[in-house]
């Protein structure tokens, strides 16, 4: 289905919105659902998706288990399931909120899918054409581009260490914390210096040279474009506010 | 029994339908210097970050001193298998020059004198004593080639792979290069390494294996000692 990259950042817009509203796992469930529906439609099936998810497997188990263990609602933590002495370790309130938490963070992941079915160069002239100056679209294009890459340089960084022979599987944790933290400024100034090179590249190809910038393509809602978008839209504020009212 | 061994490795890189590697066969022993060469897009690099354990075959096993590699932890490999990336950046990571090349001994429990030794004697080889207190990612492409090489060598692995390790240097200090690869040969440790620069393989190598297609299309045969030592 062909649809206009502008009516995807509304949906995408639309649907973290929600994500954020949420709170209990069925609402974020369903949520995960009508996602999965959208990306279906626009050609990305369950293994794509699935393929995204399963980078984070290790991160949700984390933010599972501290939910599970650590969260304390308004009204206690529910029912014990799991107690040592007096002591409520697992309740039924913490393993909602671990799963709302997970939910949460699968629909955002998922979402962000969306960004991955047109191309930088379609958002960045939605974004002009809804009047966005394009210094401002060009560089949130370049963000989302740079955000893989950085995370590629992270594993890249981390296999590197390894294959010097160092088993991170073994090193205690303080030792650990305080390697990954010497790694950081490295890290960091590497992406500023990738940064200014960049933007020297851009500057030496004539990036911003006139005031002015045309544009051979202009992109056109068309009247699915508005259904979707005025539907997800009128939805989202009514489901807002009845998350509001009734909460 | 060989150092390492590839029985028929298949790999494909997701979303490409062509595999990268195909049903490679392939014996590698301690003691002599390879070099794999073909042109671009032929799976060399591919190639090299399966016999280091970077990435897993699909289909086919590869042995690392008879047990299978997926037996071994990546740093398990790394102590067996020095491996210089085609980026260096990629394996740059130290606020230092002289950080850089000593990271690996500091945390693999070297006494702090012996690793100052070490580190002094690669920095005078590779000629980045000058550098020693600069930031790694500050250096030009060629210095960080050396700072790379010298940061895995010093770790005096017992097998090497770099992954066009001649790139950004100049015919000097491919020279030197040379001179090291044969003398860390002499001793009985294997060398690998992936090229371009025919000159380079002509001077530095006793086997080449060509690879067109993700497809070994030439290999000049085993040399080196077939026997190891741990």
């Amino acid at each position: 289905m062909r649809i206009d990259p502008r009516t995807k950042l509304v949906l995408i817009a639309c649907l973290t919105t929600l994500a954020v509203i949420y709170d209990t796992p069925g609402q974020l469930l369903l949520l995960l659902g009508v996602t999965a529906l959208l990306l279906l439609m626009f050609g990305v099936g369950p293994g794509v998706a699935w393929g995204y998810l399963r980078a984070y497997l290790p991160l949700f188990l984390t933010l599972f288990i501290i939910q599970a263990i650590f969260w304390t609602g308004p009204g206690g933590r529910g029912q014990a399931l799991l107690a040592v002495g007096r002591v409520a370790v697992i309740t039924g309130g913490g393993l909602e909120a671990g799963a709302g938490v997970v939910l949460r963070l699968c629909v955002v992941i998922v979402v962000a899918i969306l960004l991955t079915t047109a191309s930088s160069r379609d958002f960045i002239l939605g974004l002009v054409q809804w009047g966005v100056p394009y210094e401002i679209a060009f560089m949130v294009s370049i963000a989302i581009r740079f955000l893989p890459v950085f995370r590629e340089e992270l594993i890249d960084t981390v296999t590197a260490i390894q294959l010097r022979g160092i088993d991170l599987k073994k090193v205690p944790w303080g030792q650990k914390m305080g390697l990954y933290r010497s790694l950081l400024f490295p890290a960091a100034y590497g992406a500023l210096l990738k940064a200014r090179q960049l933007s020297e590249s851009m500057e030496a190809r004539g990036f911003r040279s006139y005031p002015q910038r045309t544009y051979l393509r202009r992109l056109r809602l068309n009247v699915a474009d508005w259904v979707l978008m005025l539907s997800f839209l009128a939805a989202t504020l009514v489901l807002v506010w009845l998350q509001i009212r009734f909460d | 029994m060989a150092f390492l061994e590839l029985s028929q490795v298949s790999f494909s890189y997701p979303r490409r339908q062509r595999p990268a590697v195909a049903e490679i066969d392939l014996t590698l022993d301690r003691g002599g210097i390879t070099a794999v060469m073909g042109p671009n897009g032929s799976g060399k690099t591919t190639l090299t970050r399966l016999m280091m354990g970077i990435l897993r075959p699909d289909a086919g096993s590869i042995r690392l001193k008879n047990r299978s590699l997926r037996e071994y932890s990546l740093a398990e490999i790394g102590r067996c298998i020095g491996y210089v990336f085609q980026n260096p950046d990629q394996q740059l990571f130290c606020n230092t020059v002289a950080e850089e090349i000593g990271f690996g001994l500091l945390h693999l429990g070297w006494e702090r004198e012996a690793i100052s030794e070490r580190v002094e004697f690669y920095l005078n080889y590779f000629e980045l004593a000058a550098y020693r207190y600069v930031f790694p990612l500050h250096l030009s492409r060629g210095e960080k080639q050396r700072l790379a090489i010298a940061a895995v060598l010093a770790g005096e692995p017992g097998f090497l792979i770099l992954d066009e390790p001649t790139a950004g240097l100049d015919a000097y200090r491919k020279g030197l290069l040379i001179d090291y690869l044969k003398k860390i040969a002499g001793l009985g440790r294997g060398v690998v390494f992936v090229s371009h620069d025919a000159g380079f393989v002509k001077r530095a190598t006793d086997r080449v294996i060509c690879l067109e297609s993700g497809q070994i299309c030439g290999d000049t045969g085993q040399v080196g000692d077939p026997g190891y030592a741990d």
